[in-house]
């Protein structure tokens, strides 16, 4: 659909995963499409519980067994839930692999480092101990961690935060996957090493000429890192663009308002951050209108009533919404809202602070 | 290092209160005198030695003889003295291996013990075998799946299991196995290793299946507790098996609470061998001690009691140090 | 803001205990109300419970046969209708036998646990509220009393005082006092640190006038699931003693019924001499094991090691 440049390596259509619970069905994921070609790089941005993690792990084949998966999943021409009911061995760990948030719990405490990186050799590779156990810390030497050989008898609990995920990374490498999901690779490190973490992998992701999907909550991880990148809200597409076009012509407000929530550069350093006022959606609820309605300083009547398509907004840069940023339709909505001091959905102006217009009102 | 001097100070302490323990209450509720020479205690000896009473020595109790004996033992056990100091030379005694001599047949309680107390730990190792056995791929079945058939039968059963009372469960399994269809023998057979281990498949049986299902319960809560650990997640993601994960990441960081409770539960299990021992008719050291507090045989009692509690504290104390060399975690804080 | 609570369950998905977290929305709600119901076996435990203490109780007044009364049916009679648990190797009706064993059983369990709860409770009270030099000694005292195995704790009693009810009570007592006391010092260190306490402190109030009003209440809801699962123990251990013909020589438990039934001969000829009282121990057991561990989940009480 959006980003394809050749044909795709992975391709996900219509993607739906549905949770029955005892409060009725949760829409994790509604209606997903996206593609990525060979050696490119997917931002999907989003905050918890808009359904960014649950798409990957759809892909992954970790979901448990109650969820409901609907639409297709092909990698390089292979459906992927077919893959994943039959039980087919030496593809998930192989073909792609996944690096998780925490590095403190994603390894075995009671396992040592060299063990948990050769056993995706031993197992997918049939390498022998020693060999497994010779690349293991060739792995470790490429995913940058000092003396690398002593590492591989260390129990991970004898690592710092940075060096255990520089381990995960080496593990999720092991059998030189073609595609690489990185789930908020970097939110439990140390600002510090955040940017380390995220060099290595890009860098990585090039030399071996690998795909890489980078989930995150945070649109400046993606910048400068992915080609294309996807922001999801309430389990839906609500942009999508590559890099260059979503950050200059941004057009969805919730993208705009995920960008606030960051430090900016080129802003005074006193400059307010404006947090999104609200909370996400609960997914169970089944509403009618765009689910970010709600806290949107842009909402209009119809908002409320009529779910926004995504539409094209020139060369594979969709959005859904009924009065995207940078268009005349949204400009007036948000005037109105301005001019009234409350939104539609009855949201107070004031909670963005001084009416998102002129940041910078000291702290 | 320091963790383990830390835990050897307090075993000492423990086995020194224990035994106290044991020491004063068949002393301060008990004769002390009664209790090294048995019944010929209540011979008024002042009154025999005073020749006022008859000597009918080499018929019943009462006769001069006994007497002396009454005289030697008040000095040799120094009953004159205060209980902490009999206290303190009765210890000396026990940890040089004397634990006095039984009234039944004169034999030293030490060479009683070590006759029946193989054949208790013998017990007691078949049943926590047999426990470990059959628990580990029963919880391991019931949490893979949890919650479904498999697993919530196995729960009723456990809690079904726990609630039959050790020596109910022995009688019952001894009506349908030895009286009914008459699989096994009927008492301790004691002529090889074959027969031997034989005859402890019932008792065996009947202490380990409550253990299995305690076990169950336990190391099931644990699996399905480290299966949502990111680094199942972590697992699988690599493309490793089911049952691969099982075995290989999940099972071993999930046995920590069993090896606690593997120490605990011998507390029930020597209680239990003390009750099975006497369904199975096994010549134990449980056997021997219920024999003796019928009899009032009591340097066998106190002798036996010292023993079993000696071995339930430092089995306590080893699961203690073992568990911190399984769990590296645990070694580093010390 | 972090992803914590992501989809993360797998096996464990499916245990109702487990209520999955979908992407950032914990159903804390659902879960509570799964915690905080009793539930349908709770009341069936207590059901059981009440009809087996009402029918004890009311033994000596009830319609049925003198349990001591040999020759009451034939030797050895099956169950039927004229004797429905049938009759023993003295022609004893063993209906009658079994709801008199429960008045011994029964005040086995309820008098020791209630010894254990008062003075174990007291001990862990003065523990966790005045901790120091008090809390370290009664703390190694139940200690050293968790040291040593129960029931050779018993036999050791037994041997040097017989086995009467009394003693027998007693000696169950105080095998309780170590777990129950452990427990309320637990509790108590809980509630001390409480704002309640601290302020009727501050108002004043004196350290007996705390630990009754203030803390006592609190510390004997979670002793309330204990008393159960204690009293389970207590009664299998009755059991035990009885088993090895220890245990209360004047009268019969469910544990000295068991024993007589147990000889092989009786064994194989009427096995439901003793079925009867091992059924009847089984299900108090049972619903004892049962209704505390409910009340324990409903209470969220952690530290019970009994």
């Amino acid at each position: 659909m959006a980003v394809t440049d050749g044909s795709p390596l992975l391709s996900v259509s219509d993607l739906r995963v549905g949770f029955a619970t005892e409060r009725g069905l949760v829409r994790a994921v509604d209606g997903v499409s996206f593609d990525l070609a060979a050696g490119r790089t997917l931002g999907i941005v989003g905050e918890s519980g808009s359904g960014k993690s649950v798409t990957a792990k759809t892909i992954m084949n970790l979901l448990p067994s109650y969820a409901r998966v609907e639409g297709s999943v092909t990698f390089d021409g292979r459906d992927v839930r077919a893959l994943a009911s039959s039980g087919a061995r030496h593809f998930w760990g192989v073909e792609m692999t996944m690096v998780f948030q925490d590095p403190m719990t994603s390894l075995n405490p009671v396992k040592k480092v060299g063990e948990q990186i050769a056993e995706s050799l031993r197992v997918h590779l049939k390498r022998s101990r020693k060999e497994a156990r010779d690349e293991a810390g060739d792995l470790l030497e490429q995913v940058g961690i000092p003396e690398p050989r002593k590492r591989l008898t260390q129990y991970p609990h004898e690592l710092s935060g940075g060096l255990r995920q520089r381990v995960v990374i080496a593990m999720a490498l092991a059998c030189s996957p073609r595609l690489l999901i990185a789930d908020e690779p970097t939110t439990a490190l140390d600002v510090t090493v955040q940017k380390h973490i995220l060099d290595l992998l890009d860098g990585l992701r090039e030399e071996r000429g690998m795909a890489m999907i980078l989930i995150t909550h945070d649109l400046g991880v993606v910048r400068g890192r992915a080609d294309d990148i996807m922001v999801m809200y309430a389990g839906r597409t609500m942009e999508q663009a590559d890099t260059d076009t979503l950050f200059s012509e941004m057009r969805h407000p919730y993208t705009e308002a995920l960008l606030e929530t960051i430090p900016r550069i080129d802003m005074p350093s006193h400059s307010r951050l404006v947090p999104i006022p609200g909370r996400p959606p609960d997914v169970i609820e089944v509403s009618t209108g765009c689910p970010f309605a709600p806290r949107c300083r842009s909402c209009t009547d119809v908002c409320l009533t009529e779910r926004p398509t995504l539409d094209e907004q020139g060369h594979g840069h969709v959005c859904a919404c009924h009065g995207p940023v940078g268009t005349d339709v949204g400009a007036m909505a948000r005037s109105a809202n301005e001019a009234s001091g409350v939104t539609p959905a009855g949201l107070d102006m004031a909670a963005f602070g001084s009416a998102g217009v002129e940041a910078g009102d000291g702290s | 290092m320091r963790f383990l001097a830390h835990r050897l100070a307090a075993l000492v302490a423990v086995l020194l209160a224990v035994t106290a323990l044991a020491f004063g209450a068949l002393n301060i509720l008990g004769d002390p005198l009664f209790n090294v020479v048995g019944f010929i205690a209540s011979v008024d000896c002042d009154a025999v030695l005073a020749g006022e009473i008859e000597d009918i020595s080499g018929q019943t109790a009462g006769g001069r003889g006994d007497c002396e004996i009454v005289e030697a033992a008040r000095k040799e056990h120094r009953l004159d003295r205060a209980l902490p100091v009999r206290y303190t030379y009765w210890l000396g005694d026990i940890v040089r291996g004397d634990f006095g001599t039984s009234f039944k047949n004169e034999m030293p309680v030490r060479q009683v013990i070590a006759e029946k107390l193989p054949k208790t730990v013998l017990l007691m190792v078949v049943a926590e075998v047999m426990g470990v056995v059959i628990s580990i791929p029963w919880a391991v079945a019931a949490a893979y799946r949890a919650n479904r058939r498999f697993d919530r039968a196995s729960t009723v059963t456990s809690f079904g299991m726990l609630a039959i009372p050790n020596f109910a469960m022995g009688i019952i399994l001894f009506y349908f196995f030895v009286v009914r269809w008459q699989v096994f023998p009927s008492r301790f057979e004691d002529t090889d290793l074959f027969a031997r281990l034989k005859s402890m498949v019932l008792p065996g049986l009947t202490l380990g299946l409550p253990l299995a299902a305690t076990y169950q319960r336990l190391l099931r809560t644990d699996l399905i507790t480290t299966l949502q650990e990111d680094f199942v997640q972590m697992a699988r993601a690599k493309g490793m098996s089911d049952r691969w994960i099982m075995f290989r990441h999940v099972l071993r960081p999930s046995l920590f609470s069993l090896v606690t409770v593997f120490g605990l539960s011998t507390a029930g299990l020597i209680g239990g061998s003390l009750v099975v021992e006497n369904i199975f008719s096994i010549p134990g050291l449980g056997r021997a001690v219920v024999e003796a507090v019928i009899r009032d045989d009591f340097p066998i009692v106190l002798g036996s009691v010292v023993v079993i509690a000696t071995g339930f504290v430092v089995i306590n104390f080893t699961v203690d140090v073992v568990y911190s060399f399984i769990d590296p975690r645990v070694r580093r804080d010390g | 803001m972090a992803d914590r609570l992501d989809l993360g369950e797998s096996a464990g998905g499916n245990d109702p205990l487990h209520v999955p977290v979908v992407e950032g929305y914990p159903m804390a709600a659902l879960d509570t109300t799964l915690g905080r119901r009793l539930g349908a076996g709770f009341w069936v435990s207590v059901g059981w419970l009440v009809v087996i203490v009402t029918v004890a109780a009311l033994a000596p007044w009830l319609p049925i046969a003198d349990p001591n009364e040999t020759g009451y049916g034939g030797r050895m009679d099956r169950p039927g209708w004229a004797t429905w648990f049938g009759t023993d190797t003295n022609g004893r009706d063993m209906f009658s036998r079994t709801i008199w064993g429960a008045r011994v059983s029964l005040t086995v369990g309820f008098v020791a646990i209630a010894a254990g709860l008062a003075i174990g409770g007291t001990l862990g009270l003065i523990a966790g509220y005045f901790r120091g030099t008090a809390d370290r000694v009664i703390s190694f005292a139940f200690f050293a009393l968790l040291s040593f195995p129960g029931l050779v704790f018993a036999l050791l009693i037994i041997a040097a005082l017989g086995s009467s009810l009394k003693v027998v009570c007693m000696t169950l007592g105080v095998l309780s006092i170590a777990p129950v006391g452990r427990l309320a010092r637990a509790a108590t260190l809980v509630f001390a640190e409480r704002e309640f306490v601290q302020a009727s402190r501050v108002l004043g109030a004196t350290h007996t006038r705390i630990m009754l009003r203030e803390l006592l209440p609190n510390v004997l809801i979670p002793m309330s699931a204990l008393a159960l699962l204690g009293m389970a123990v207590t009664i299998v251990a009755e059991g035990a003693l009885a088993y090895l013909g220890l245990s209360v020589s004047d009268g019969f438990s469910w544990g000295k019924m068991i024993l007589l039934g147990s000889a092989p001969r009786t064994l194989r000829d009427g096995p439901w001499v003793v079925m009867f009282p091992i059924g009847a121990m089984f299900l108090t057991v049972l619903a004892l094991n049962y209704a505390g561990d409910r009340l324990r989940q409903y209470l969220d009480v952690r530290e019970l090691a009994f």
